[in-house]
Parts: C-alpha cells; sequence; structure tokens
C-alpha cells in the first residue's frame, strides 16, 4: 500500500466519483428514517406538557420545577421571548415569576402572570398549574396530608419505541453508507472499465480498495454519529460510542468491498442488499421485539456493533462493560480485512473486468 | 406561441410520462397513499386526561375533579375491575381511594391512596397524577393555594375545537404531493436531453417559447391536479376554495421552475434524482412546523415553500382569509417568479 497514492484515489473519488443516487440515499435515508423515528416515537409527540419560565428575581421554584417529571420546563431570558414561544405553541403555557415571588408564597398567593397558547390541550392547561401548586408546596415545605403508593401494572421491563428502533436506525445509517458505496463505486468501475486505464497506473488493486473503503468508512461514521445526534443518544461515553460506530463502519465497508469485488451490476447489487439486509439488520429485530430469545442475536456479526451501541447509549453503560462485544467486533475486522488481502492478492484490473 | 405544435409537445410528453412505469406508478401511488395516510389519522383530539377510579367513598374534592371540563372519570365498582382497566389498556392510570378515607382524615391521620398505572405509559402520566392527588389532598384538608394570577390566551382559543392530525397534517400532504412533481418534471426534461429529441424538435419549426410553455402546462397540470384532487377528497375546500386553489397554482409554477432549474444542472436522470430529492426534502421542513406547532423557529421563513404550506394552513384549518395571507402570497409569487425565470434562462442554455 502506497499512502500517496491512497490519498490521490480518495481525492479522485470524492472530487470525481458517481454522485448518484446510492451516495443520496446513503446520506437522506438515515437522516429521514431518524427523523421519522424521532417524531413518530420520540419526545415530540409526547402528551408531557411544556411550561415555559421567565424568572424576573432568583426563585427557587424554577429549580423544583426542572426536576417534575410531568412537565418539561423550557426558561426564557425575558417575557417578550416567552410571550413569542407561547404564541408559537413552543409550550404550553408561559409564567412570569415576579422578583418578589418567593416573598408571596409564605401569605399562601401564588402571583404570577401567566401567557397560555390558544391550541394548548385541557389537559396540560389542567396538569400544569398542578404541577406548579406541587412545586410551591415543596418549597413551603407543607405536610402532605396522604400517603400515596404507585404500582406499576403489566411489563415493566418494556422500552419505549424510539429506543428499540435506535438499533435499526444506526444500523441503517453506518451500512447502507458504509456498504453500498464501496460496492457500487467498484461495480461502477468495473461497468465504465475505468479499472483498465488504472491498471497503466502504479496504482494498484490493494490501493483501490483502501481508498474506496476509507471514503465508505468516514461517510458511514459520520452518518451514525448524526443519526445518534438526531436521536440525542450519546448516552455517558460518546467517544466510546464513536469508537464502536467507527469500528461498525470499517465493517460495513469491508462487506461492501468483498461484495464490489465479487458483483457485476448495480440490479445484483441491489438484490443482494434486499436478501443479505435481513442478515445485517437481524439483530435489530431482535431488539424491536423482547419476545425474541437474545440468543439469537449473537448469531449475527452486526449484533457486535449494534450490541455496544444499544448498552453505551440507551442503557447508559460504560465502555468497560461492552469491551468483550467490542473485542469481538474487532475480530470480526481482522478476520474480513485479511479475507480482502487475500481477494486483492488473487485479482488484478483484468480479473475485475467484466466477462 | 403556436397552439398546434404546444399541444403536440403536450401529447408527446404525456405519452413520454404514460410511458414511464416507474413515475406513473409513484404518481398514482403516492396520490392513494396521501389520501390513505389522511383517513388513517385519528379525526378528534382526546384533549381530556382519562382517569379510572375506584372510590368506595368519594371525598367532595375529588368528586369536583369528575365534574371537571379537563377530565373524564369513570368509576369503577372494585380495585380489581380498576386495575384489570389499566392492564387492558382502556386507561393509563387509575386512582384507588382507601374505603375509610374520609375518617382517617377526620381523626388526624394519613390516609393511603394507591395510583397505579401502566408500565407501558410515560413516566409523566404517573407524576401527573400523583401531583393532582396531593393537590387534591390539600384542598380536602382545607390547605388550598390560592391564585393571584393574570392570564392571557395567545392565538384563538381552541379549546374543545382543537385541530386533529389529519388536519394538521393536511397541507404538508398537499405540499409534497406538489413538491414530487419537481422529480417528475426534471426527469422528463433530462431523459429528452439525454435522448437528444430536444435538439431534434429545436430543429423544428418550434420555438424554444413553445417547448417551455407545453413543459410549464404538463408540470403545472401534474402538479396542481394532483393536489386539487387531494385537497378535494380530504375536504380541503371547505374554506376560502379560491385561496386554496390560488396558492396550489402559484405552489405548482414554483414546482416547475424549480424542475428546470434542476433538470439544467444535472447530468443524469441519477443526478436528477439525488438532487431533486435534496431539494425536496428542504422544501418539506417548513410543512412540518404546522404538523408540530413549535416545533420550527423563524429561520424557516427563509425557506420558499413556507409561505405556500403557512397559508394552506391558515386558511384550511384556521380560516384565514385574503386580508390574512396576502403578504404571504406575494412572498410565494415573488419567488415563483423569480425561480421560474431562472429555470427558463438555464434550461434554455441547456437544451440550446
Amino acid at each position: 500500500m502506497n499512502l500517496k497514492r491512497v490519498g490521490t484515489l480518495i481525492k479522485n473519488e470524492i472530487l470525481h466519483g458517481p454522485k448518484d443516487v446510492v451516495l443520496v440515499m446513503a446520506v437522506v435515508m438515515p437522516i429521514l428514517l431518524a427523523l421519522f423515528v424521532n417524531l413518530a416515537f420520540g419526545d415530540i409527540f409526547t402528551d408531557r406538557a411544556k411550561l415555559g419560565v421567565f424568572d424576573e428575581g432568583q426563585s427557587q421554584l424554577v429549580g423544583v420545577l426542572e426536576s417534575a417529571e410531568s412537565v418539561t420546563l423550557k426558561s426564557y431570558d425575558n417575557e417578550a421571548d416567552l410571550r413569542a414561544a407561547t404564541a408559537s405553541g413552543s409550550v404550553d403555557m408561559g409564567i412570569v415569576l415576579p422578583d418578589d415571588f418567593d416573598a408571596t408564597l409564605e401569605t399562601g398567593t401564588i402571583r404570577l402572570k401567566a401567557y397560555v397558547w390558544g391550541e394548548s390541550l385541557a389537559k396540560n392547561r389542567a396538569v400544569i398549574p398542578v404541577v406548579l401548586t406541587d412545586a410551591v408546596r415543596e418549597i413551603t415545605g407543607a405536610e402532605l396530608p396522604v400517603d400515596i403508593e404507585t404500582v406499576a401494572l403489566g411489563d415493566e421491563s418494556s422500552l419505549p419505541w424510539s429506543d428499540r428502533l435506535l438499533p435499526l436506525t444506526v444500523l441503517m445509517a453506518v451500512f447502507f453508507g458504509g456498504m453500498m458505496l464501496p460496492a457500487s463505486s467498484i461495480i461502477n468501475e468495473k461497468q465504465r472499465r475505468t479499472l483498465e486505464a488504472l491498471h497503466i497506473t502504479p496504482a494498484t488493486v490493494g490501493d483501490i480498495f483502501i481508498a474506496k473503503g476509507i471514503i465508505g468508512a468516514v461517510l458511514a461514521t459520520f452518518m451514525g454519529v448524526l443519526t445518534l445526534a438526531i436521536s440525542t443518544s450519546f448516552g455517558g461515553s460518546p467517544l466510546a460510542l464513536i469508537l464502536v460506530l467507527a469500528l461498525g463502519a470499517i465493517m460495513a465497508a469491508e462487506i461492501g468491498l468483498i461484495a464490489g469485488a465479487f458483483i457485476k451490476d448495480m440490479n445484483t447489487l441491489f438484490a443482494i442488499w434486499k436478501f443479505g439486509g435481513l442478515l445485517l439488520f437481524g439483530p435489530a429485530i431482535v431488539f424491536m421485539f423482547p419476545q425474541i430469545p437474545s440468543w439469537v442475536g449473537y448469531i449475527f456479526p452486526t449484533f457486535y456493533v449494534i450490541k455496544p451501541v444499544v448498552d453505551l447509549s440507551v442503557s447508559g453503560l460504560s465502555f468497560g462493560s461492552v469491551a468483550v462485544y467490542v473485542g469481538i467486533l474487532a475480530a470480526i475486522i481482522v478476520v474480513m480485512g485479511l479475507v480482502i488481502v487475500n481477494i486483492t492478492r488473487r485479482l488484478n484490473t483484468r480479473a475485475l473486468k467484466l466477462s | 406561441m403556436n397552439g398546434r405544435i404546444v399541444r403536440a409537445l403536450l401529447k408527446k410528453d404525456f405519452a413520454l410520462f404514460m410511458s414511464n412505469r416507474f413515475y406513473l406508478l409513484i404518481t398514482v401511488v403516492a396520490v392513494v397513499f396521501y389520501v390513505g395516510i389522511y383517513f388513517i389519522l385519528p379525526s378528534d383530539v382526546d384533549e381530556k386526561l382519562s382517569l379510572a377510579m375506584y372510590a368506595p367513598t368519594l371525598p367532595p374534592a375529588f368528586s369536583q375533579l369528575t365534574t371537571q371540563d379537563a377530565a373524564e372519570i369513570e368509576l369503577f365498582e372494585s380495585e380489581e375491575e380498576l386495575k384489570q382497566a389499566v392492564l387492558d389498556s382502556d386507561y393509563q392510570a387509575a386512582i384507588a381511594l382507601p374505603a375509610d378515607i374520609m375518617e382517617v382524615w377526620a381523626a388526624g391521620g394519613k390516609p393511603q391512596i394507591t395510583v397505579y398505572y401502566s408500565a407501558m405509559a410515560p413516566p409523566e402520566i404517573s407524576a401527573a397524577i400523583v401531583a393532582l392527588v396531593k393537590e387534591l389532598a390539600y384542598m380536602q384538608t382545607g390547605q388550598a393555594l390560592n391564585f393571584d394570577t393574570t392570564e392571557e390566551v395567545l392565538g384563538p382559543d381552541m379549546l374543545g375545537d382543537q385541530i386533529a392530525l389529519r388536519d394538521r397534517m393536511r397541507p404538508l400532504l398537499a405540499i409534497f404531493i406538489l413538491l414530487i412533481e419537481i422529480l417528475t418534471l426534471a426527469s422528463l426534461i433530462m431523459v429528452e436531453i439525454e435522448q437528444g429529441t430536444a435538439r431534434a424538435l429545436l430543429v423544428t419549426s418550434m420555438r424554444v417559447s413553445d417547448l417551455f410553455i407545453a413543459k410549464g402546462i404538463l408540470g403545472v397540470g401534474l402538479a396542481l391536479g394532483q393536489a386539487a384532487f387531494f385537497m378535494a377528497l380530504v375536504g380541503g375546500f371547505s374554506h376560502q376554495p379560491l385561496i386554496i386553489l390560488t396558492t396550489l397554482i402559484i405552489g405548482s409554477l414554483m414546482v416547475v421552475g424549480i424542475g428546470f432549474l434542476v433538470a439544467s444542472f444535472s447530468r443524469d436522470v441519477m443526478s436528477v434524482t439525488g438532487w431533486g430529492m435534496l431539494i425536496l426534502i428542504l422544501l418539506a421542513i417548513p410543512g412540518f412546523g404546522t404538523v408540530i406547532p413549535g416545533l420550527l423557529s423563524d429561520w424557516t421563513k427563509v425557506i420558499p415553500s413556507y409561505y405556500l404550506t403557512d397559508t394552506v394552513s391558515r386558511v384550511a384549518n384556521y380560516g384565514a382569509g385574503w386580508g390574512d395571507i396576502g403578504t404571504n402570497l406575494a412572498i410565494l409569487a415573488g419567488f415563483t417568479a423569480l425561480v421560474f425565470w431562472a429555470g427558463v434562462v438555464v434550461l434554455r442554455r441547456r437544451y440550446q
């Protein structure tokens, strides 16, 4: 491998390579899917009432409301912003806490100015004052005249659908671009017979494969990170998460390179993608439906990408807890890398030509 | 303009459109799909707090809750039935009061109230019910707080008359139908350029203006026909139909202009798909703001389709009239004129 040649090939691929539907789909599809999942199953359609606050003083109420589970709190720097946010529907209700708010609480009176969004639901208009009074009680230290026991009924292990669908969105982001881009690029070169032109340059098949693999892996990593950003699922170890995504992207690029070496045209590539997608996205289905025994996931190589991603992002585990999976993933990458080295040794540009 | 030539061009383009199975299929399927989506979405808004309660003795403060407009309370005969209703997902949360609640309070004690909630329910549900029970308990024991508040409702007060999700989606779907035609029109033009029929046409007696008129009529016809058909099926013309129709016509012209631009700077049909999809997604963004109010900030106003979706939304959902949306239409018409002119200029160069 010659780094300078690989660099030139990467530059050439980025500047003059095909900007076709595969590239567009590799970029657009994951974003659309992540947005759709978040819109349909995420916080955007949540039933939680949204409360806006502009605190003229330093009221303790804001701190108490921030920890309230039944409302989403947004703070504003001035009354005009609060009013505008309420008018646009960013919050259901906006309240202005006067600078003497805490002092007047001692008289048992809640004095404030409230803006209500005209399209706010009746239940949200009912819940917000209740949460406000609850927060005021907490500040004033009123003794609760009742014992309340909360009992969850049903299967407590259920994850929200936005979390269950996260593996699918991440796998789609990493594997569509990471795999399809190098594969389609090699097939394009074979179909247009441009590999023959490369044959008369000092570039080897290995250099070409590495250049295409790097582009696929970089794009796949970027799309994986972007998907997690849209899903706001970085967990407590973002660097470890990016490392796992990068390893997953390398695996995807390796699969793409192998596919590109053996597939002759784009139709076959898409046909294999449709069938092979089941193998790639198998673990995502296992995560979606907890009724499927978890051991099924271990069969799929992509499980070792998605398991650490879910553990790090959704479950908030540390890198140490997922190190074994990352180790297995690294081993798979090394084995696949050896397979590619073997392929590139056997192939020359003549062998890569269409028959 | 030569009417005979334009008619012939339209006939040719329509045949070309019908012969491309992919675009014909997505055109038909898309309209059916969008109409289907509209009718699948909920037609009303569940804006009340739905709650189950088991109360052998109903304290006055809690009985007030049953008369509240914001709450829908169903009383159950036994605690087991109450729990079963939550397990059956009939209710997300339920309150069970003890039989001796009033006696315990009278004796200065603390009765135990149980809040049942579905494990599948979001945590804010149980938290809100717990806060509600606490406040009712305070009220029942004579510790209610006084509110000294001034309240202002911003925008039309839609309490009890909320806009259903399907109606919020209506402008987005209609605009999406329009925008899809960017791809169709640009692809038809690109096929002509790739196959060389455009150059062949230009050596006939046809003038370039005839070609653009034919393409414009085809584009506007395809976009407007589908969008108007959709709006007619989903009741989009029930209020101020003339404004809606005018808006859709301007929108269709904008789509044609953008279609010309996409065709002129694309290399091939694949490239049209790529660029067209990116532009389509960008232009669709403001539509999401009508579905989820407050989701997007003011920056979306720089996207020209904002004035399209906002106009349709305000007229169809809020009953706006000409005076309310005049500025929107003026901006939209201005942008459309600009993009149409630019599209014609650059595509003319591409043809020649």
